[in-house]
């Protein structure tokens, strides 16, 4: 069987990525540049600065990436792009470029979803055993996804309101840690105890999450602290935040898992390099005989790798879009 | 020799393709929220027109600015990403130089956008597109001040403009343009950005010491 080259681009938030993929599993070669220390200045990702950056870079990585894999545009099979979700400003850079470059050498367009690609990033781990039970979690995004076979996803919960990896980022900031804030609670909560005992947010028999409540409980604690006179113990917080978020997100995988006779969990997301959640997961997974695919930290943040993962299934499908497809800032799974 | 001409920037999205100095084939809308869907379909269909390949293009115009951010980008994008992939020059204009070819009886032409808060996008041309004021974000005020008493001026512009100059609607001539620029060399396609002319608002804050509101 003839080998497929995917080129696949992504720049839903601030990271402008190029990569190529063969065959939905090899990795020939990733670009990633990331925005995150200029976002930095800001305290969290500024769109307009993000659209900005990502025009400059995005002809830069495209070269970059094709140089690095050895290849030139002749060689590659399809174009895969993230249209969405995301920001919108910064989807268009990536759409835009993958339109340009499909319409100039006459290559087949594939829309890629952004959950998609989270969870295809752990094909390049290792290929997806089904049925599974995907836990996305991200600075965006808060899911749990059933698959039968390859690209079919059903969402059977995510979160009502803020992701998991915003409402780490808004207590890193409430407490004075820096941004981006999660990787540092997830440290000083290793360091700290589960003193506060911060309540379950959506402690129900859904298998959706709340995590608004939990970050208005921790401002509301660190307000009343100081209003008391009282030291905030910053690593106890972490510790007691972090206990009700990775409880919450373990109890509903696990007894997603549970209901849906499944025993293949694959995480995913930018919260997947979150320690206190490995560790708990690995953990629970290993006494109920799960299989638990967890991808490197590479492959946890925004890269491309992962579209043409994501993007070589959708090729395979058919899936197609014309000159015409628009970056969409919200989009079901599908 | 076939050029190609993309504007986004603006109340309208123009691409087109000149050849020896005549336009071949234009495709000129109002411009609205369907930009990104509509820019790519009227670029081919312009090359279409023109019966010609992407490749048969020799060199490529686009307007960097200034106007609508997401509109820049998004002719900015095909238009580097088309120059880098298939090697060729390609040569950023500025939107208000493209509003200043609109033909106009006196001396100067003020190519105007409205940029809110009383300020604008603008500069000042003579009648053959050369400077007299570089393109630039200003308020109404100081504009008003760089006006020369002694010469005759025509603002130009897509918007409503109070003032007591003459005010006249944009007629842009593509080919005025590109022939006032034959000669420039281009950029590299990775250099060719937009010309936003106004930092973001973040950007400001920070600057003035405000910080994470």
């Amino acid at each position: 069987m003839k080998d497929v080259y995917i080129l696949a681009i992504e720049s839903s938030c601030d990271e402008t990525s190029v990569s190529i993929i063969r065959n939905g599993c090899d990795e020939i070669a990733t670009v990633v540049l990331s925005q995150m220390d200029m976002h930095a200045n800001f305290g969290g990702v500024v769109p307009e600065v993000a659209s900005r950056m990502h025009i400059e870079n995005i002809t830069m990585v495209l070269e970059e990436c094709l140089n690095k894999a050895d290849l030139d545009m002749t060689d590659i099979d399809a174009i895969a792009v993230t249209y969405g979700p995301g920001l919108i400003g910064s989807l268009l850079i990536g759409v835009q470029a993958a339109k340009t470059l499909a319409y100039l050498y006459n290559k087949p367009l594939v829309p890629v979803h952004h959950i998609a690609g989270h969870i295809y990033a752990n094909n390049l781990e290792k290929p997806l055993s089904f049925p599974l039970i995907a836990l996305v979690v991200s600075g965006g995004h808060t899911d749990l996804i059933y698959m039968e076979e390859d690209y079919s996803f059903k969402r059977i919960g995510g979160t009502l309101d803020d992701a998991v990896g915003e409402a780490y980022d808004k207590v890193a900031r409430v407490v004075g840690l820096s941004y981006p804030g999660g990787p540092i609670v997830d440290k000083k909560a290793h360091e700290g105890k589960n003193t506060y005992h911060l309540p379950l947010p959506l402690n129900d028999d859904s298998y959706d999450f709340s995590f608004s409540g939990i970050k208005s409980a921790v401002i509301n604690l660190v307000h009343n602290e100081k209003q008391r006179g009282n030291v905030i113990n910053v690593e106890n917080l972490c510790a007691s935040f972090q206990h009700s978020v990775v409880e919450i997100l373990t109890k509903k995988t696990m007894r997603a898992l549970k209901e849906f006779g499944v025993n293949n969990l694959i995480v995913a997301g930018g919260v997947a390099a979150n320690k206190g959640l490995r560790e708990k997961l690995t953990s629970l997974c290993s006494e109920e005989n799960i299989n638990l695919i967890i991808p490197s930290m590479k492959h946890c943040t925004d890269n491309a790798a992962m579209i043409g993962a994501a993007g070589y299934y959708a090729y395979k499908l058919g899936r197609r879009a014309n000159l015409d497809l628009n970056a969409k800032a919200n989009d079901a799974l599908q | 020799m076939n050029k190609l001409f993309i504007d986004t920037a603006s109340t309208k999205r123009i691409a087109s393709v000149i050849t020896d100095d005549k336009i071949k084939s234009i495709i000129e809308e109002e411009n609205g929220i369907d930009l990104s869907v509509r820019m790519l379909p009227i670029v081919e269909q312009v090359l279409k027109d023109a019966q010609l390949l992407p490749t048969d293009i020799a060199e490529i115009y686009v307007i960097d600015g200034p106007g609508s951010f997401t509109g820049i980008r998004v002719g900015i994008t095909i238009a580097k990403v088309y120059a880098w992939a298939l090697k060729k020059k390609i040569v950023p204009l500025s939107e208000l130089e493209l509003l200043a070819t609109t033909p106009f009886k006196g001396n100067l032409i003020v190519p105007y956008i409205d940029a809110r808060r009383d300020y604008a996008y603008a500069a000042i041309y003579d009648q053959d597109l050369n400077i007299y004021m570089e393109p630039c974000h200003i308020s109404r005020t100081k504009l008003l001040e760089k006006l020369p008493k002694d010469r005759e001026v025509v603002f130009v512009s897509y918007d409503h403009i109070q003032t007591d100059y003459p005010v006249i609607k944009p007629n842009i001539d593509i080919v005025k343009i590109l022939n006032k620029h034959r000669n420039d060399t281009g950029v590299n396609p990775h250099e060719c950005n937009p010309h936003y002319l106004k930092m973001t608002e973040a950007e400001e804050k920070m600057q003035n010491g405000v910080l994470h509101d």
